[in-house]
C-alpha cells in the first residue's frame, strides 16, 4: 500500500492496517487534524483498506 | 471535485454508506454516529448555520455583512455559505474585507485566493494593509516580539477590518471562526483567569459604538468545514501563519485535539459552558464601563484603547 504523507513523503506498507483509522493510529495522526483520500475519493476513518490502496492524508491548515 | 456518481461493487463493500442514503460516505461525525456522503454533509452544515444565524437573529434581513475574509479555509467557507443562505433573507448584502498584515510567504497565497473567489461570487472586496493603518508590515512590527505576535495581530486586525466594514456601511461583521476555535478560547481564557472575556458576547449590539461580531460557523468543527469545502473542489493547500507557532493556542489546540478524539464532544461542551456562564452572568457588572480612547475617540474600556497602546509601545 502507498501512503502520502502530508508533506508529500512517500512511504510503502507492506501489510496494510484493516481500515483508515487504524493506519492513522499506526501513523501517530490524530483523525480530527486530517483528511483521507484512497484511491482519489475522500473517505471516513472505518474505510478499510488494502495493499493495492493509494493512499493520501492532507494535513488540514489550522487557521484562515 | 470529488465524484460520487460512479460506484464500483468493491468501492460499496468497503466503504461506509451515508446515514441518509445510499452514497458513499465522505464523512464520519463521532458524537452522534453518524456518516455524511457530499450531499447531506453540504446539506447539514449549510442548514446549522442558517439555524445560528437566525436563531440568535446575528443577521436579519436588510443588513449589511461585513466578512472578513483571510482567504483561508474558514472565512472562505463563511463566504460561500452566507453567498447561499442570504438571498433567504431579504435585502441583505454581502461585501469581504481582507487585511494585509504584511507576513513574507505567507499573506500573499491567501491574498490571491481571497481575490479569485469573491470574483467568482461577484461579491464587493476591499483590502486593507496594516501599512495603511499604522505605517509597518507586520514583520517589521515583530522583530524581537515574535512571542506577541497574535496579540498585537489580533487588536490591529480588529481594528482594521472594523474601520474598513464602517466605511461599507455594513451594519454587522461575520467572522469564520469555528467550533474548535470557539472551544479553545473557552479553555485559554479560563487558563488566563480572563473572565471578562470568557463570558463577552460581541453578537449583541449593546452599544451604539461597536459594530455587532458574529460567529455563524461557531458550530461546525474544523473538520467539517475542510470537507465542506474539498467535496465541492474548493479546499486549497495553503500556508499556515509563521507566528502561531508562538502561540498558546497552539499547546490548547493540540490537547483539545487529543481530548476531543479521545470523548467525542469535548469541544461542543466546552463551547456550551460558555453559553451556560454568559447566561449565568448575564446582568452582572463584569467589565468596566464603556469608555472613549483620550487619544483617537475610539471606544474602549479604558483611557486608551488598545491600538494606541501598542502605537505608544512600539513608537509608532
Amino acid at each position: 500500500m502507498k501512503v502520502i504523507l502530508s508533506d508529500k513523503s512517500v512511504c510503502n506498507k507492506e501489510i496494510s492496517p484493516e481500515t483508515v483509522a487504524k493506519l492513522l493510529i499506526e501513523l501517530g495522526i490524530n483523525p480530527i487534524e486530517v483528511m483521507v483520500v484512497k484511491n482519489g475519493k475522500l473517505v471516513p476513518e472505518q474505510t478499510e483498506i488494502g495493499s493495492c490502496d493509494e493512499i493520501q492524508i492532507i494535513r488540514i491548515a489550522h487557521g484562515g | 471535485m470529488e465524484d460520487n456518481s460512479v460506484k464500483s461493487t468493491d468501492d460499496v463493500k468497503i466503504t461506509p454508506s451515508c446515514s441518509y442514503c445510499e452514497d458513499q460516505a465522505v464523512f464520519y461525525e463521532p458524537i452522534r454516529k453518524r456518516h455524511f456522503c457530499k450531499a447531506h454533509l453540504i446539506e447539514n452544515i449549510e442548514t446549522r448555520v442558517y439555524s445560528t444565524i437566525t436563531e440568535s437573529k446575528q443577521i436579519q434581513s436588510g443588513e449589511t455583512v461585513a466578512v472578513a475574509l483571510s482567504g483561508g479555509k474558514d472565512s472562505t467557507a463563511l463566504l460561500v455559505i452566507l453567498s447561499r443562505l442570504l438571498p433567504k433573507l431579504q435585502g441583505t448584502r454581502l461585501v469581504a474585507i481582507t487585511i494585509d498584515e504584511g507576513i513574507a510567504g505567507y499573506r500573499t497565497e491567501t491574498m490571491r485566493a481571497a481575490e479569485n473567489l469573491t470574483n467568482q461570487l461577484h461579491i464587493l472586496h476591499k483590502t486593507v494593509t496594516f501599512r495603511d493603518l499604522v505605517g509597518k508590515d507586520l514583520d517589521e512590527l515583530l522583530i524581537g516580539r515574535e512571542k506577541q505576535a497574535c496579540t498585537l495581530c489580533g487588536v490591529l486586525r480588529k481594528k482594521a477590518i472594523a474601520d474598513a466594514a464602517k466605511t461599507s456601511g455594513a451594519t454587522v461583521i461575520a467572522t469564520g471562526h469555528n467550533l474548535d476555535d470557539e472551544a479553545q478560547s473557552v479553555l485559554m481564557n479560563a487558563l488566563r483567569g480572563d473572565l471578562p472575556r470568557l463570558i463577552r458576547n460581541t453578537g449583541t449590539n449593546q452599544s451604539s459604538s461597536f459594530l455587532p461580531r458574529v460567529k455563524p460557523l461557531s458550530s461546525i468543527t474544523e473538520k467539517e468545514i475542510a470537507v465542506y469545502l474539498f467535496v465541492q473542489g474548493l479546499f486549497t493547500h495553503l500556508p499556515e501563519c509563521p507566528y502561531a507557532e508562538y502561540a498558546l493556542r497552539a499547546d490548547v489546540r493540540s490537547m483539545l485535539a487529543t481530548l476531543e478524539t479521545q470523548y467525542p464532544g469535548t469541544m461542543q461542551n466546552l463551547a456550551e459552558s460558555k453559553r451556560k456562564i454568559e447566561q449565568y452572568c448575564s446582568g452582572t457588572k463584569v467589565m468596566g464601563s464603556l469608555q472613549f480612547c483620550r487619544e483617537c475617540g475610539d471606544p474602549c474600556s479604558g483611557e486608551i484603547c488598545q491600538v494606541c497602546r501598542i502605537r505608544h509601545n512600539l513608537g509608532i
